[in-house]
């Protein structure tokens, strides 16, 4: 197995003198798939934004190829190859085209690469039909495709996805399981939120239980 | 009733067949007041969106302050400026006293309060996961905060509106630092002023005309933004 992409160090949080992470230690490697368990207001949320970098730790370091670095300082970089998606995800005013190419015009990609990376993502997620349709006025299950897309597209090297499919029936339930499957494929490290592990089955290497603020496995 | 039918005949009249002196009137109130809102609302907006995302003590204090300044009196805007730019003020040497400059300013302090009171509403209104996605897909930070501005443009849009509003339709500051000069700081509301002193109803009825024709068609597009934003979210 290949070394860790970058190995998270005693990542605390408190939340009105409320400790919410003790020390919580995550490494994330390429093409993993890592399943979080845990109650509700257990932080698992809150882990997952502080590694997307949407979220101050009280301390926190990460691991980097061996060497350590401050949560503070080295977050500015790594944040561009980790992206965290919503439970509920969100997409911008628009049509589901502009939502997917969203995060492009900050690569270094030129415009026709652009034009080209946004009309095979569109193709891979099936959407290429429903590209000029108004993202806000699709179901759930769809948005959500969207979204799973839209981070895609970008190539990140980890994927964390809050309570991915929660709000999806069965036949949405399992093209998302298939796109996450993709991805992981792709050699993304990906890291999952659920109350309902089974539906994970198949895909997580590894499950831990955030209980009291620490991980178990 | 019939003398005000006739004044009223005598108002249409000077608005259709374009009297140069009304229309002159009218071009510089909207000139003066354009620019105002159009120097605020970047600053407004900007800081309401600091004040929103701002993580300093004082903040509540602040916005209260804002919320205070939404009803000041126009008059006391004016004498404020008035006092600052007179000859033995302290901004007496720029000579913007009864300039269409001096306008400007007083109509940008009156309307910035409204743009960040009511700006800081409508951010507040945003979703969060707007700024947590915009960040998590790689945009600056300023290109987030035109993502922000785009997801709220009918709540800033109208924030701008009603500062427009506000600042076409005062008379305090215009007559105080203005001077109400013809043909250079003379705008609706001041004219309106002089001509009903002197007892010419006709024109300050024209130009009461023109005032309300525009309030009625800045509801009426807030209205049709509202109903489209119905849709479109």
């Amino acid at each position: 197995m290949s070394g860790p992409l970058f190995v998270f160090h005693g990542i605390e949080k408190t939340f009105a003198e409320d400790e919410i992470l003790r020390k919580v230690d995550l490494s994330l490697y390429p093409a993993k798939c890592i399943l979080l368990t845990g109650k509700n207001g257990s932080g698992k949320t809150t882990l997952l934004k502080i590694i997307a970098g949407l979220e101050k730790p009280e301390k926190a370091e990460i691991e980097i190829s061996g060497k350590l670095h401050c949560w503070k300082k080295v977050m500015p970089i790594i944040r561009k190859e980790i992206i965290y998606l919503h439970q509920q995800a969100f997409l911008f005013s628009g049509t589901v085209e502009s939502n997917v190419a969203y995060g492009l015009r900050f690569t270094s990609l030129t415009r026709e690469q652009r034009r080209e990376s946004l009309k095979k993502a569109l193709e891979r997620s099936g959407l290429t039909d429903l590209a000029k349709q108004q993202a806000n006025t699709l179901s759930g299950g769809v948005q959500q495709r969207v979204a799973f897309t839209r981070a895609w597209i970008l190539k990140p090297k980890v994927l964390l996805l809050d309570e991915p499919v929660s709000n999806m029936d069965q036949e949405s339930r399992e093209k998302a399981c298939l796109l996450i499957q993709r991805m992981k494929s792709a050699g993304m490290s990906i890291v999952i939120t659920s109350h309902v592990p089974q539906y994970f089955d198949g895909l997580a290497d590894v499950q831990f239980d955030l209980v009291n603020g620490k991980l178990l496995q | 009733m019939n003398g005000l039918l006739l004044t009223t005949q005598q108002a249409l009249q000077l608005l259709l067949y374009g009297d140069a002196e009304l229309w002159s009137i009218v071009l510089l109130s909207f000139s003066v007041s354009l620019k105002a809102i159009l120097l605020t609302t970047p600053f407004g907006l900007l800081l309401a969106f600091g004040l929103h995302h701002g993580n300093f003590p004082g903040i509540r204090f602040i916005l209260a302050f804002f919320n205070s300044l939404l009803s000041v009196p126009t008059v006391v805007v004016g004498l404020f400026l008035y006092v600052l730019l007179t000859r033995q003020g302290p901004f007496g040497d720029l000579k913007l006293l009864f300039t269409q400059s001096a306008m400007v300013i007083g109509q940008m302090i009156l309307c910035f309060p409204v743009l960040v009171a009511l700006g800081y509403a409508a951010i507040q209104a945003a979703d969060r996961r707007v700024w947590e996605t915009s960040r998590t897909l790689g945009a600056p930070t300023w290109y987030t905060i035109l993502t922000i501005f785009y997801e709220v443009r009918f709540g800033l849009l109208a924030a701008v509106l009603t500062g427009f509003g506000r600042v076409i339709s005062e008379v305090g500051i215009s007559m105080m630092v203005g001077g109400n000069i013809m043909g250079y700081t003379r705008n609706i509301t001041t004219a309106i002023a002089l001509e009903t002193s002197k007892g010419e109803f006709a024109q300050g009825i024209a130009l009461g005309l023109v005032l309300l024709s525009l309030s009625f068609l800045l509801t009426a597009f807030l209205s049709y933004i509202q109903s489209k934003k119905g849709v479109i979210t």
